[in-house]
């Protein structure tokens, strides 16, 4: 195995150059487990990137932050800015795994890691976040229900890597809802953001759902969400849900089981919000 | 998941049977600056126990769900079986070991014995490095915020009650 620290993206963008299958590592949470777990797994060239400045902080501009790809989930979790403007990525933050995981796993790490119970997720999907991606070819930026693909697949080429995260900045509410089989440390069986706002006559003005461990990726529950939108009971609506998503079995819950814990909760809470 | 028999022998992956190519790193380990080449694929878990007789830090599960592995790296608590060896080039660590002063224990470690909070003992080093990092974090933790940042190491002999009591002593002390 060959290790490189790149002290900046031109840095990088050189080893782009004159190596191939080169595996990115930043908080390695995800990346050293696998590797453990499947020492055939080839990681012949590592690339460090926590050395590189430009990746680090948060910065709020007028109408946006951006977050830097190496902010780590305790860094968004103490950060005045996120938990002010994103309840659901603040709430997200506060049931991810413990303390040491987050100190060390990225932002960038969870989006590339395209889980479909990645905990950050959701939170991003409703707030609208935007990739920002740096390459040989150039930068480009792309919406994160086009950046991650499938399970564990996202449309980053091999000779890019995300350099942060843009969230546009609005008055609408958030909130993320998890359900582990424990409290921390647990891998989501269904994991959901709202965001949503409600005008003065108690009626939708706006209203987004994002849901994960459901289908191979995190989906927008657009079907259900239309539903209400154009008035219709909850009770109701709630069915189209099972439309939508596509749950299997797995060591942590029966594709029944989500099918039927996403749609109570999602009532509830849909139930409370209205009340609110 | 792979099933691990428990007796095999532990990992060294810093085995110098092979020719690996080495990198040089230089760190601080509990105040002492250290300098030493290192294979890019050795754990930093490993390189503590195996090179420098850290034994304090322990593995369990390998895959940084436990907790029984925590180091501090800069100031935070991590998994160190998560990090390897060349990541934390000119980094400052602090084990277990580095926090009595000349042979005594501090206020942590105390509260640990007074409250009678060691079993098996396996677990207590990432405990006692937590609880530090709990009474670093916030000022008057309440006890569910203990139990919350307390959640990331695992003990299978206490029930937690007396872990969390000790650094519960201690946050109301400072």
């Amino acid at each position: 195995m060959k290790y490189f620290a790149p002290k900046s993206l031109e840095e990088l963008k050189d080893l782009f150059l004159s190596n191939h299958d080169l595996n990115i590592l930043a908080g390695g949470t995800d990346v050293l487990p696998r590797w453990q777990d499947n020492p055939s797994l080839k990681l012949d060239v590592l690339v460090d990137i926590k050395k590189i400045p430009e990746l680090i902080g948060i910065k709020e501009s007028e109408t946006d932050i951006k977050i830097g790809a190496l902010t780590t989930v305790q860094d968004l979790k103490k950060s005045d800015i996120i938990k002010k403007h994103f309840s659901s990525i603040y709430e997200a933050t506060c049931q991810f795994a413990g303390v040491q995981i987050r100190h060390r796993a990225t932002i960038a790490g969870n989006i590339c890691n395209a889980s479909p119970a990645g905990d950050l997720l959701p939170g991003l999907y409703v707030h609208n976040a935007v990739i920002q991606i740096s390459g040989l070819k150039g930068e480009r930026v792309v919406p994160i229900h086009q950046f991650i693909t499938g399970v564990g697949k996202t449309i980053l080429e091999s000779d890019e890597i995300v350099v942060g995260i843009v969230i546009p900045k609005s008055s609408i509410k958030s909130l993320f809802y998890k359900l582990g089989l424990r409290q921390s440390m647990a891998i989501s069986v269904v994991n959901f953001a709202i965001a949503y706002e409600i005008d003065e006559n108690n009626n939708w003005k706006s209203l987004q759902i994002a849901a994960g461990s459901v289908a191979p990726t995190v989906i927008y529950l657009k079907t259900f969400t239309d539903a209400l939108f154009s008035g219709s009971d909850v009770d109701e609506s709630i069915q189209l849900v099972d439309d939508e998503i596509s749950p299997i079995d797995d060591i942590r819950a029966t594709a029944s089981y989500r099918s039927k814990v996403i749609k109570n909760v999602l009532m509830h809470i849909i139930k409370e919000i209205y009340v609110r | 998941m792979q099933l691990i028999p428990i007796l095999t022998p532990l990992k060294k992956t810093g085995e110098k049977s092979v020719a690996k190519q080495s990198y040089s790193i230089s760190l601080s380990v509990n105040g002492k600056l250290i300098q030493a080449d290192v294979s890019a694929d050795l754990r930093l878990l490993d390189y503590i126990r195996y090179e420098l007789d850290l034994t304090g830090a322990k593995e369990v599960c390998g895959e940084g769900e436990c907790g029984a592995c925590t180091i501090v790296l800069d100031g935070k608590t991590v998994n160190s079986c998560l990090i390897l060896a060349v990541e934390v080039d000119g980094a400052e660590i602090t084990t277990i070991e580095g926090l009595s002063k000349n042979g005594t224990l501090n206020e942590m470690q105390k509260a640990f014995v007074d409250h009678h909070s060691v079993q098996c003992g396996y677990c207590i080093p990432g405990m006692v490095l937590s609880g530090e990092q709990i009474i670093k974090d916030h000022e008057q933790p309440l006890r569910d915020t203990i139990k919350e940042d307390l959640s990331g190491n695992i003990c299978r002999c206490t029930g937690y009650q007396k872990i969390v009591n000790a650094i519960e002593t201690v946050a109301n002390q400072s």
